[in-house]
């Protein structure tokens, strides 16, 4: 148990009820993870299209994205379902909205966001309007970028977790968001044939790898300098410290999602190697989810009382 | 008017008297408490001494719970006490990692979130919390903070200076105030928690009746 005793005290807890254990569980990490991968698929078809709309590939990318930003907001939006105690309740938060709660501002957005990748699904396999899909994706990119950052804001209004502080949460959701979309593409279009233009996949590369970066940057950086501001920081953070009950976890995380990536990206980039690409993106998307896990699990460990 | 707290550490004796009137009177579920009593033990023998501390729900004036639930079923009613409507809350337990006081729980027979609520369906009828009450030595005083001439407000002036809230430094403005309290009663990463280990069971780790077998 993390502690911070003062010796000349001597000072223990003799009685006190039991912790509550953990509030917000996997349902949470599958949550952000899985909204990461829709949304961030949604980034990377708009970044192609323009950076690279002249890859005739990327122009068979309309339907499965759509199709692969449905099935994981669905699962977000599930797993957000299934983590209520009561789900048949739901629909409360329309009906009795309280707009200073990033919840009730996130299911609506990310009701409408669903609304907006199921009609870009429409337009692209039933319509076949490819124009009216392109001026609908820049509308969805935009409502992209809230749906992605608001779990961010939530998480910064949990008085009681130090941890989670804004504007940390926010760049590591946008970067979560870059790495999963970069890489999930890299695997669909390994998945399918290996299609798309070496300078496409280069630049998915090149996304993926910065992300990976940026992201272990600042993770490290919470890990060195928040002990050094806040005591509940330093209490949390030995729990991924030394022989802390989740570093062993944290680090697998660490490594899975940004460090191989890191390195897998550059060596396939100056080996010019697909299959590095494609393992680079497995482990980053395999370690995202154990990262955000950790992440969520370990200020809920903490005493209250 | 703005209801709040008091709790003079120097009264309580631990006797958990309140902490079991709340749970009669809110018929509060076995597991969970609105309001219980924590015990540190501080010293090392023979200079050793028992602390009490009284923990429930701190009804701040900037609650993060009311702020963040997405239903508004944690609400401020007139008298500033943070209320909970059961029938609207959704149970996403956003408020239970809000509340930096550990004061919110979810109630394992409605799954929704519940905590004290400054007993205020007794309120409403000129009563005292139930809590207030039971306690033999008056280590609970309650009353309105607005005015002057309450109990709490006296009390307040007269240990001024020995006045503190839990955790102040995260903005909430608690309208729970406790005298005689300190860095082992009031921080909770102060003193050393052995997991598992209460006070009546001294138990470390969850053995079956008669051990292993």
């Amino acid at each position: 148990m993390v502690h911070e005793a003062v010796a000349a005290t001597h000072a223990v807890v003799t009685l006190d009820v039991g912790l509550p254990g953990i509030v917000w569980p996997w349902f949470v990490t599958m949550n952000m993870w899985a909204k990461s991968i829709g949304t961030g698929v949604i980034f990377m078809l708009f970044y192609l299209q323009k950076r690279h709309g002249d890859d005739p590939a990327v122009a068979t990318l309309r339907f499965p994205v759509a199709v692969i930003s449905i099935v994981f907001i669905s699962i977000f939006l599930l797993f957000t379902l299934a983590d209520l105690h009561q789900p048949f309740r739901m629909w409360h938060i329309f009906f009795y909205p309280h707009w200073t709660s990033p919840i009730t501002i996130g299911a609506i957005m990310a009701s409408a966001f669903m609304g907006l990748i199921t009609i870009l699904a429409f337009f692209s396999f039933i319509k076949k309007d490819d124009e009216a899909y392109d001026k609908l994706l820049l509308w969805t990119m935009i409502l992209a970028i809230p749906v992605t950052l608001y779990t961010a804001a939530l998480l910064s209004m949990c008085t009681a977790r130090e941890l989670w502080q804004m504007p940390t949460e926010t760049v590591q959701m946008m970067l979560a968001a870059l790495l999963s979309g970069a890489a999930t593409i890299i695997l669909y279009d390994a998945v399918t044939g290996s299609k798309m233009k070496e300078e496409s996949i280069r630049s998915m590369a090149i996304i993926l790898g910065l992300a990976a970066f940026a992201s272990f940057t600042m993770y490290m950086a919470e890990m060195i300098f928040g002990p050094m501001k806040a005591e509940e920081v330093a209490a949390v953070l030995e729990f991924v410290k030394g022989h802390g009950e989740y570093a062993t976890m944290f680090w697998i995380g660490q490594v899975f999602a940004y460090i191989v990536p890191m390195a897998l990206v550059l060596l396939s980039i100056v080996n010019r190697s697909n299959n590095l690409l494609k393992l680079a993106a497995l482990s980053a998307v395999v370690g995202l989810w154990v990262v955000k896990h950790v992440w969520l699990i370990i200020p809920q460990l903490l005493p209250m009382s | 008017m703005k209801l709040g707290f008091l709790v003079d550490l120097h009264l309580c004796m631990g006797c958990k008297g309140c902490q079991i009137a709340c749970k009669v009177e809110n018929e509060v579920p076995l597991s969970t408490w609105r309001l219980r009593v924590k015990y540190v033990d501080v010293g090392t023998f023979p200079e050793t001494k028992r602390t009490f501390t009284p923990l429930r729900c701190n009804h701040c004036e900037n609650a993060p719970c009311e702020r963040i639930c997405p239903v508004s079923a944690l609400h401020y009613i007139e008298n500033g006490i943070v209320n909970i409507d059961k029938e609207r809350c959704i149970g996403c337990a956003g408020c239970v990692m809000a509340c930096p006081y550990g004061a919110i729980y979810i109630d394992p027979e409605t799954q929704t979130a519940d905590k004290c609520t400054y007993c205020a369906h007794r309120i409403a009828s000129s009563m005292m919390p139930a809590c207030v009450v039971a306690c033999p030595v008056e280590a609970n005083i309650f009353g309105d903070i607005e005015d002057p001439t309450s109990n709490i407000s006296k009390y307040i002036m007269q240990h001024n200076g020995d006045v503190q809230v839990r955790k102040p430094e995260k903005g909430t403005n608690p309208h729970h105030y406790y005298v005689g309290g300190g860095n082992v009663t009031l921080n909770p990463l102060a003193s050393f928690r052995v997991e598992g280990h209460q006070l009546f069971n001294k138990l470390t780790t969850k053995m079956p009746v008669g051990g292993h077998h």
